[in-house]
């Protein structure tokens, strides 16, 4: 017996030594914050494509999850190694605070310069986040929007705005669900758009300057979402608040966009609910393309957002299959789909809607005011 | 009475499996939902495309399962290593600032790691153990150390002197005790030391990220973000697929235990 | 008994191990947790932020956990002790084999689970009541500290109940029947004779449980939508959001000291009653 598990052990062991000894040569690693789908995108359409264009190259991605904290990981492995020559990582998918914190600390290369597509993507966002400079070093996936999901089939005339809103949630107590601040980023950006609507200087909040005094004049606002509060149902996570209406425990709530396609595509979600945009408007942000400082394969890296930020693939993946909004301009885009793709893009939430209501996330200091603010006046 | 005393086991043994078996049902009925949503309280369609989105040759799932399997088992063996001698001193030995050693194993568990995985990883980077399988074991092997070294620990305090006493009396070496003696009493303990260490090792999040990606990956890595992030039907199917190591393994560990070592203590 | 020396000997690997791989990386949190950012040099400024802002949470997760911790024991010792003293064959054939299935599903997936069972239209309300025991409008959703605690003793339960049983299972079975034979009750017998013989393992057990339920970031996170909530969760926040890794280190000594504390009582209690405590 003990014999048979020692012989068994030691030919683990071969194996073990033998996978790692015998690691293909071309391999472009790729680690991607933001949801699953955001993984299988690679795994199953852009790495296959890179692939086939590039024979001996494989593509192999890791997903680190949702949010600054899924994008906070791929920072600490890029400072970890950062005393080796070499990185282990190729190409990362990050969020705004942390591709900004990135560009800051030195862990990423400018790198659109060099590239075919870097003048098709001219938004604000491609060029600064959250108030950091980043131009040159980031080229945007997709831009990620949030709005309020509801279900038309209780609420026949949703609120337009967050005045109508918060009139509705105090008729229907409960109704309306949203994850604070502390979990997740969709109860965030709802926060921030209410903000925007009630704390003043909502320009300057998205473009600077910044000013520390600004947020003496936000007790009203934060004192009525407190108010607000009583009358919402809390839930748990970006996801939470999907749950929760996947459930019909809430009717109403802030969601990704994104992210409730998704949940619609996967049977959790009912077909018949539907997205709005509320005035003045909610932000939303794209996942950028970023190649590491000291990237082992940055030529190939490069290669690879060149062809994930050319029209076709924008067209046909983030679009057609996935339902993202594009990340470089819309009009290189459009021209390569089909109108009928186009328009299934925009069913709830309209171009117009989007330009006009789609907002950025606000200025970095600001944006831990606002979270600050949050933590001790609102939560507490 | 005796009627009325069964009835209430019965009662009791059954709502001990509705709270057992209630979450894992959700499981089970989630793995194979298709569409599920309000207010139907079944899946309003059942299949299995979710599971072919799983094992799809692209997503690589038997690797990162045979991955997990292997890390886990050495993981196991490493442990095991260090907590047995450790767990003898511990237990057995004349060791000074005793509790002040116990208190020190804790520290990797009870210090939440996220903060601390960074520098773990830079250092790992810095000896070049990074991508490697040595580092994901050693990294499970710190995590699941605290079970091994307090669980040996309490085994080995727990096996009868006298027993120990009378073989020495006989003439047998100190190894010789401990080999026919002290070993197989505190064995069921350390079996289960063994059990709870491969089901950490299985379950690794945050090590494995920092150490072994993107050359070693594992189960977990796709389990965590489609928990995290709801997607149920994926997340519950891995876990299901997680089950089947889980649960062979501790049965593997029972049979050892039954054939070799209740025979051994008997005699 | 082992020597002095040797007993070094033997804890060596171990030390060292920890040592290279655990502490010394530590050590860096631990500067960062105890350095003063604005004036410089060493300060402990980030703990009277992190009080400042979490205390209601460090005290809530002390509660949530000893509760748990608690309840696990009550429970481990009443599955560990019907499986020694039952009689009914039949039900110890179904309890062993029923209590050890959460054992097997990871914190994450645990959580996920509980998440849509106790939610107000969750499983458990519904399967109660369309037996008619409850009145729909009457469902209340469990997914706030109450939530917590269930996760927490369904997922631990088994790791403790199987140590405890094992333990029980190795006792020397002549005193129990002794005991049995002069009349006594079985409650007595498990209360008075049985878990004083496991009460090492029993403690090993909770103490562990202890030290993992406090550093389990997935549980709070998916389940309790109310504030307070647990302190890693604010330790992910600080680092996730504002990269405030001293206010976060702050947290995580905080944490360690709660569970050192209990620890230490628990090692000193063996030392004062004259016994080895393990």
């Amino acid at each position: 017996m003990a014999l048979k598990i020692t012989n068994l052990l030691a030919s683990a062991a071969i194996v073990l030594a033998g996978t790692s000894a015998a690691q293909a040569q071309n391999v472009l690693n790729v680690v991607s914050g933001g949801s699953e789908n955001m993984v299988d995108y690679v795994t199953d359409y852009l790495g296959p494509l890179f692939e086939e264009q590039n024979p001996g190259w494989t593509v192999k991605v890791v997903g680190t999850g949702a949010g600054d904290a899924g994008s906070q990981t791929i920072m600490e492995k890029l400072v970890a190694q950062s005393g080796n020559d070499a990185w282990d990582t190729d190409v990362v998918v990050v969020t705004q605070l942390k591709a900004g914190e990135m560009v800051t600390d030195g862990l990423l290369q400018a790198y659109v310069g060099d590239i075919a597509t870097g003048k098709l993507a001219t938004r604000d966002t491609a060029k600064v986040a959250l108030g950091t400079n980043v131009e040159g070093y980031v080229m945007p996936m997709f831009h990620s929007q949030t709005a309020i999901a509801y279900n038309p089939d209780v609420v026949a005339n949703p609120p337009k705005s967050f005045d109508e809103l918060k009139a509705w949630t105090a008729e229907h107590p409960g109704a309306f669900g949203y994850n604070g601040i502390k979990n997740g980023m969709s109860g965030v950006a709802f926060t921030t758009g209410w903000m925007y609507a009630y704390a003043g200087n909502a320009d300057q909040l998205m473009n600077g300057p910044y000013d520390p005094e600004l947020k003496a004049n936000w007790d009203k606002a934060l004192a009525d979402l407190k108010a607000f509060n009583e009358n919402v149902t809390f839930t748990p996570g970006n996801a939470g608040t999907l749950d929760m209406m996947n459930r019909g425990e809430i009717v109403m709530g802030p969601v990704w966009v994104d992210m409730f396609y998704t949940w619609q595509a996967d049977g959790r979600l009912n077909p018949n609910l539907k997205l709005l945009l509320p005035e003045p408007g909610m932000p939303g942000q794209p996942y950028y393309y970023a190649i590491p400082a000291k990237a082992a394969n940055a030529e190939a890296a490069r290669k690879f957002i060149e062809l994930a930020t050319s029209p076709e693939v924008q067209a046909e993946g983030i679009v057609k299959r996935f339902n993202w909004y594009p990340g470089i301009d819309a009009q290189h885009v459009e021209s390569a789909l089909d109108k009928a793709t186009w328009d299934k893009l925009f069913t709830d939430v309209t171009p117009a809607d989007l330009a006009a209501k789609g907002k950025p996330f606000p200025l970095g200091p600001f944006f831990d005011d606002i979270r600050e603010a949050y933590e001790v006046k609102v939560s507490n | 009475m005796n009627i009325l005393r069964t009835i209430v086991i019965a009662v009791l043994l059954a709502l001990l499996a509705f709270a057992i078996f209630g979450p894992i049902t959700n499981l089970l009925i989630w793995s194979v939902a298709e569409t599920w949503y309000f207010p139907a309280k079944l899946p309003q369609s059942y299949g299995f495309a979710f599971w072919e989105r799983v094992f799809r040759p692209q997503g690589n799932a038997m690797e990162s399962l045979g991955n997990s399997v292997l890390i886990a088992v050495f993981t196991v063996i490493a442990s095991l290593a260090v907590a047995i001698p450790a767990g003898l001193a511990l237990g057995r030995g004349k060791l000074p600032w005793r509790s002040a050693f116990l208190l020190l194993f804790l520290l990797p568990q009870a210090f939440p790691s996220l903060a601390v995985h960074m520098n773990i990883a830079r250092i790992f980077y810095s000896l070049g153990l990074n991508g490697t399988y040595t580092g994901v074991v050693l990294v499970h092997t710190i995590q699941g150390l605290v079970f091994s070294v307090w669980i040996a620990t309490a085994a080995f305090s727990a096996v009868d002197r006298e027993l120990e006493e009378a073989a020495a009396n006989m003439g047998a070496s100190p190894f010789t005790v401990f080999r026919t003696v002290t070993l197989p009493l505190a064995l069921p303990g350390l079996m289960a030391s063994a059990i709870f260490v491969f089901l950490i090792s299985l379950d690794e999040f945050t090590g494995t990220f920092f150490v072994g990606v993107p050359d070693v990956t594992t189960m977990p890595l796709l389990l965590f973000t489609a928990s995290m992030e709801g997607n149920y039907q994926i997340a519950s199917i891995t876990a299901l697929i997680l089950l089947v190591p889980s649960v062979g393994f501790m049965l593997f560990i029972e049979r050892f235990l039954k054939a070799d070592v209740l025979a051994k203590v008997g005699s | 008994m082992l020597s002095r020396r040797a007993s070094l000997i033997l804890i060596a690997p171990a030390v060292v191990l920890l040592g290279l791989l655990f502490l010394y990386p530590l050590s860096y949190s631990l500067i960062w947790a105890f350095s003063d950012e604005e004036l410089g040099g060493w300060g402990l400024q980030n703990f009277i932020k992190a009080w400042g802002l979490y205390s209601r949470d460090v005290l809530f997760t002390l509660i949530i956990v000893t509760l748990s911790t608690l309840i696990i024991g009550a429970v481990s010792v009443a599955i560990g002790g019907y499986l020694t003293l039952g009689e009914n064959r039949v039900a110890l054939a179904v309890l062993r084999t029923l209590y050890r299935w959460p054992l097997f599903i990871p914190f994450v997936v645990s959580a996920q689970l509980m998440r849509t069972f106790l939610a107000k239209n969750g499983m458990m309300n519904n399967i109660i009541t369309s037996t008619g025991l409850m009145d729909p409008l009457a469902a209340t959703s469990f997914l706030d500290w109450r939530g917590i605690v269930i996760t927490f003793v369904w997922k631990q339960t088994p790791f403790v109940a199987l140590l405890v049983a094992g333990a029980m299972a190795a006792l020397d079975r002549s005193t129990i029947e002794a005991a049995r034979n002069l009349g006594a009750r079985r409650l007595r017998i498990l209360l008075g004779i049985v878990v004083p013989q496991v009460g090492t393992t029993l403690m090993v057990g909770l103490i562990l449980s202890y030290v993992v339920m406090m550093s389990v970031l997935s549980v709070p996170l998916m389940i309790n939508a109310q504030t307070p909530t647990m302190i890693t969760v604010d330790m992910a926040w600080r680092i996730n959001a504002y990269s405030d890794y001293g206010v976060a280190n702050a947290l995580g000594f905080i944490t360690y000291a709660m569970t050192a504390v209990i620890a230490w009582i628990y090692l000193r209690q063996g030392v004062r009653e004259g016994g080895r405590p393990q």
